[in-house]
C-alpha cells in the first residue's frame, strides 16, 4: 500500500473518444443511479490513455455529475486503476499465497534484473512497466503472471525469458 | 412531548425519549456514550466503532449505540471489561499515526480524542513501527487548514459537504492507514459555510487559518450571543478571552445549537463578523472634531435638540428591540420624526436556502412589530426641511451615497450614537461611542418572527454608556432595560402575554400574524 493520492495533471482536457462516448452512454442505461458509472468510466478512461490523469477524474465526475472528490476516492482505493503512465507492456505479477508459495519471486527477481526496473516503475525507453498485484483468481496455475490484461499460467524463468523475447 | 420509555443502563433504571438513538437518548439524560463519528445533525454513519455498547436480548454481542434506537425494557451494558478492553482498543489503534501533538494543536482542551484518551485508554504505545507519515497544514480553501496526521478519519466533514452544502469537495483517499482526508486538485473547499467543519471536526485536524494559533481553547470565556451578522439570527458562542493587563477580546464565533433557529451550524461571513466588534470601535466621543467627555457630548446634544426646527432620528435595524423602543418614546416625546430608513443592508440576491439572508440586519422584523417606518420615501420626505439628524448606530452611508448626503448635510447637522467607526461617524458632527451588542443586553426578533435574547458578553476595560442610558439622559422616558421591557409588554399588543424577561434559550416563535397585526 502507498500514497496514491498525488495525481497527475497533465494540463490537456480529456474527453472520451467516440468509442468511448458510445460506451459511457450505454452503460449508463444500465445503473439505477449515474453515480454507479464511476467505476466503469474509470475503466474507460483507463483503456482509452493507459492510466488516468486528474483531468480524466474531473471529466469523469462532471459527465456523471457527482463529486470530483468522490471519483478521486474511488480511483486511489482501488489499485488496479493507473494513477500514472503504465510502459507500453504492463506487466503484473501476482503476489497472493498460491503465486507466492510457488515461486513468484524468483520472477520478480529476473525481471528486476533483466528490465532494470522495481515493481511500481517504468523502464527508461517507455516499453515496460512492473507491479506486483493481489491475487488475480488463477491460483491453480500458479504462478501466474498478466501482460496488458492477458494472463500467462504455470509461469516460471525459463517461460518468462520466451514471453519477454515476443515482446522486446 | 416525545413518548418516553424506560430502559435500564448497567442496570440502572433510566426513563428516555423514545425515538431516538442510544447516544441521543441516554446522553439527554446525563449518562456519556463515547463516540467520534457520530452526530446529531450528519447521522449515524457507524465507522469509529467507540459507541459500542452490550445489548442483553440476544443480538449480537455488542452492537453501535449510534445505529440502535432505544426500545422499552432494553438492558444496555456500557461498562462490561470487553466493552472497555475494545474502547482501548480503539484508542490504541486510533493513536498508532497520531502525532500527539497536543501542546500546539488548537483542538487540544476541546478534543474527543484527548477526552477519550483519558477517559478509556491512558496507556503506553506498543508501537514500534514507525507511523505513516501524512500532510500537514494543507490549505483547502475557504479559510480551512487541514492536518493529515491528526485525522481520525470520522467522515464528518466529507459528509458535511456531502449532506449539508451538498458541494462535495472533501473525500477520504487511499486506503488503509495512508487513506486521508483531501481535496480534489482545482477544486478547493468552496462554500459559504465551510468553516463549519472546524466545529465538527472531533480532533484537532480541521482548522481556522483566523483562529489557529491565537489562543488555548481552556482559556476562552464562551458566552451565549447572536449573530447580528444577517436576519437569521443564528445562535452564537462568543469566545473571548482578558489576557492579564490586555483588554477584552473576542477571538472568535461559534455556532450554539438551537434547532428552531440555525440547528448546529452558521455561515463563514457571520463567523467573520467578531472582527467588527474587535476593530473599528468608537471609543470616544467628539463635538465638531473635539473629544469631549460623555456629560459635554450629551449637553451639547440636548442643546442641538432645543435648537432644532425640525429633528430627524434615524435607527438602525441591528437595534434591539428595547433600544428600537427606547427611541421611539424619545422621539414622540420630541416631537421628532422617527425612521428606519436603511435600505443599503439589504444585499438582494445574497440569500440562500438555508441560513444566509438578503437582508444583513438583525432586527428588521421589529420596525413593523413597533410600527416604525423604514421606507425611502417617507425618509425624504422626513428631511424635507430638517436641520437635525440624528443617527442611532444606523450607518446611512450603506444606503446612500456621498454626494446625495452631502446635500442633505448642507442643510441638516449629522449626529451619530453608535458603537462603529464608519462613513456617516466620519460625517457627522457629534459621535457618542455606545456599548455594542456584544457588551449588552437586547432581544430582536428575526427574519423568521423568532424573537430571541443576547446577554452581555465582553466587558472592555473603558465602559461606554449603553444606547439606552443615552437616549435616558437626552430625555427619554426608559430609564433602563428592564423598563423598556415591562413597558413594551403593556403597551405592544404582540408582546402582551409574552413573558420578555424569562425568553427560554431557544426564543419564542411569534406568528406572523402578530406582528402584521402591529404593523397595519
Amino acid at each position: 500500500m502507498s500514497d496514491r493520492s498525488q495525481l497527475i495533471e497533465t494540463g490537456i482536457p480529456f474527453t472520451f473518444d467516440a468509442q468511448r462516448d458510445a460506451e459511457f452512454e450505454r452503460l449508463v442505461k444500465r445503473y439505477p443511479t449515474r453515480e454507479s458509472m464511476i467505476l466503469p468510466a474509470l475503466w474507460l478512461a483507463q483503456e482509452q490513455e493507459g492510466w488516468i490523469s486528474a483531468e480524466a477524474m474531473g471529466y469523469i465526475a462532471d459527465r456523471i455529475g457527482t463529486f470530483a472528490s468522490q471519483v478521486f476516492e474511488v480511483a486511489t482505493f482501488y489499485t488496479m486503476y493507473n494513477l500514472h503512465p503504465m510502459g507500453k507492456n504492463h506487466i503484473c505479477i501476482c503476489r497472493t499465497l498460491s503465486c507466492y508459495l510457488l515461486g513468484k519471486q524468483e520472477i520478480v527477481d529476473y525481471l528486476k534484473h533483466d528490465l532494470g526496473i522495481k515493481p511500481g516503475e517504468v523502464s527508461e525507453d517507455g516499453q515496460f512497466s512492473l507491479e506486483e498485484v493481489e491475487c488475480l483468481g488463477h491460483c491453480g496455475t500458479a504462478p501466474v503472471v498478466q501482460v496488458n490484461g492477458e494472463f500467462y499460467e504455470n509461469m516460471n524463468v525459463d517461460k518468462l525469458k520466451e514471453l519477454l523475447a515476443t515482446l522486446k | 412531548m416525545a413518548e418516553k420509555v424506560k430502559l435500564f443502563v448497567n442496570g440502572q433504571e433510566v426513563e428516555v425519549e423514545s425515538g431516538k438513538n442510544l447516544i441521543d437518548a441516554i446522553g439527554a439524560v446525563g449518562i456519556e456514550i463515547p463516540h467520534l463519528c457520530y452526530h446529531p445533525a450528519l447521522g449515524a454513519d457507524g465507522n469509529c466503532r467507540m459507541c459500542l455498547v452490550g445489548i442483553e436480548d440476544g443480538r449480537p454481542p455488542l452492537v453501535p449505540a449510534c445505529k440502535t434506537n432505544v426500545a422499552e425494557g432494553m438492558k444496555v451494558q456500557l461498562d462490561t471489561e470487553k466493552i472497555k478492553k475494545i474502547q482501548r482498543d480503539i484508542m490504541e489503534l486510533e493513536l498508532i499515526n497520531h502525532p500527539i501533538d497536543c501542546p500546539i494543536c488548537d483542538q487540544a482542551g476541546e478534543c474527543k480524542l484527548q477526552d477519550y484518551y483519558m477517559q478509556y485508554d491512558g496507556q503506553k504505545s506498543r508501537m514500534t513501527v514507525p507511523p505513516v507519515l501524512k500532510a500537514k497544514h494543507m490549505d483547502f480553501g475557504a479559510g480551512v487548514v487541514h492536518d493529515q496526521e491528526r485525522c481520525i478519519l470520522c467522515a464528518r466533514c466529507v459528509r458535511f459537504t456531502r449532506l449539508i452544502t451538498k458541494t462535495g469537495e472533501l473525500g477520504i483517499v487511499n486506503r488503509t492507514d495512508y487513506a486521508r482526508v483531501t481535496t480534489f486538485p482545482g477544486r478547493p473547499l468552496s462554500n459559504r459555510y465551510a468553516l463549519n467543519v472546524v466545529d465538527l471536526c472531533p480532533v484537532g485536524a480541521m482548522t481556522s487559518k483566523d483562529f489557529r494559533f491565537k489562543q488555548r481553547a481552556w482559556f476562552l470565556t464562551k458566552s451565549e450571543s447572536l449573530c447580528h451578522g444577517c436576519s437569521k439570527g443564528c445562535n452564537i458562542y462568543i469566545d473571548h478571552n482578558k489576557e492579564k493587563y490586555q483588554d477584552d477580546i473576542i477571538y472568535r464565533f461559534r455556532p450554539r445549537l438551537n434547532q428552531q433557529v440555525n440547528g448546529y451550524f452558521m455561515c463563514d461571513a457571520g463567523r467573520m463578523t467578531y472582527k467588527l466588534e474587535n476593530d473599528n470601535r468608537l471609543n470616544t466621543a467628539q463635538v465638531f472634531g473635539k473629544e469631549t467627555s460623555l456629560n459635554e457630548t450629551v449637553e451639547a446634544l440636548r442643546r442641538s435638540f432645543s435648537q432644532a426646527k425640525k429633528t430627524v432620528l434615524l435607527v438602525s435595524p441591528n437595534c434591539s428591540l428595547e433600544q428600537m423602543h427606547a427611541v421611539k418614546k424619545l422621539s414622540a416625546t420630541f416631537n421628532t420624526v422617527l425612521s428606519g430608513y436603511s435600505d443599503g443592508y439589504i444585499n438582494a440576491g445574497d440569500g440562500d436556502d438555508f441560513l444566509i439572508h438578503d437582508d444583513k440586519s438583525a432586527n428588521r422584523t421589529a420596525f413593523a412589530l413597533l410600527g416604525i417606518e423604514s421606507s425611502k420615501s417617507a425618509f425624504e420626505a422626513a428631511l424635507d426641511g430638517a436641520d437635525l439628524l440624528v443617527s442611532f448606530q444606523n450607518d446611512l452611508c450603506r444606503s446612500l451615497d456621498d454626494v446625495t448626503l452631502a446635500k442633505i448635510q448642507e442643510k441638516t447637522k449629522f449626529v451619530y450614537i453608535g458603537s462603529y467607526q464608519n462613513g456617516f461617524s466620519e460625517k457627522a458632527s457629534i459621535i457618542l461611542p455606545v456599548a455594542s451588542y456584544s457588551e449588552d443586553i437586547g432581544t430582536l426578533i428575526n427574519a423568521d418572527n423568532i424573537l430571541q435574547r443576547y446577554v452581555k458578553a465582553v466587558i472592555k476595560n473603558v465602559q461606554v454608556s449603553n444606547l439606552i442610558h443615552v437616549v435616558n439622559l437626552l430625555g427619554g422616558e426608559i430609564k433602563n432595560h428592564e423598563e423598556a421591557l415591562t413597558d413594551l409588554s403593556a403597551t405592544i399588543a404582540a408582546l402582551n402575554n409574552i413573558d420578555l424577561k424569562h425568553i427560554p434559550s431557544e426564543g419564542i416563535a411569534l406568528t406572523g400574524k402578530e406582528v402584521s397585526n402591529v404593523a397595519a
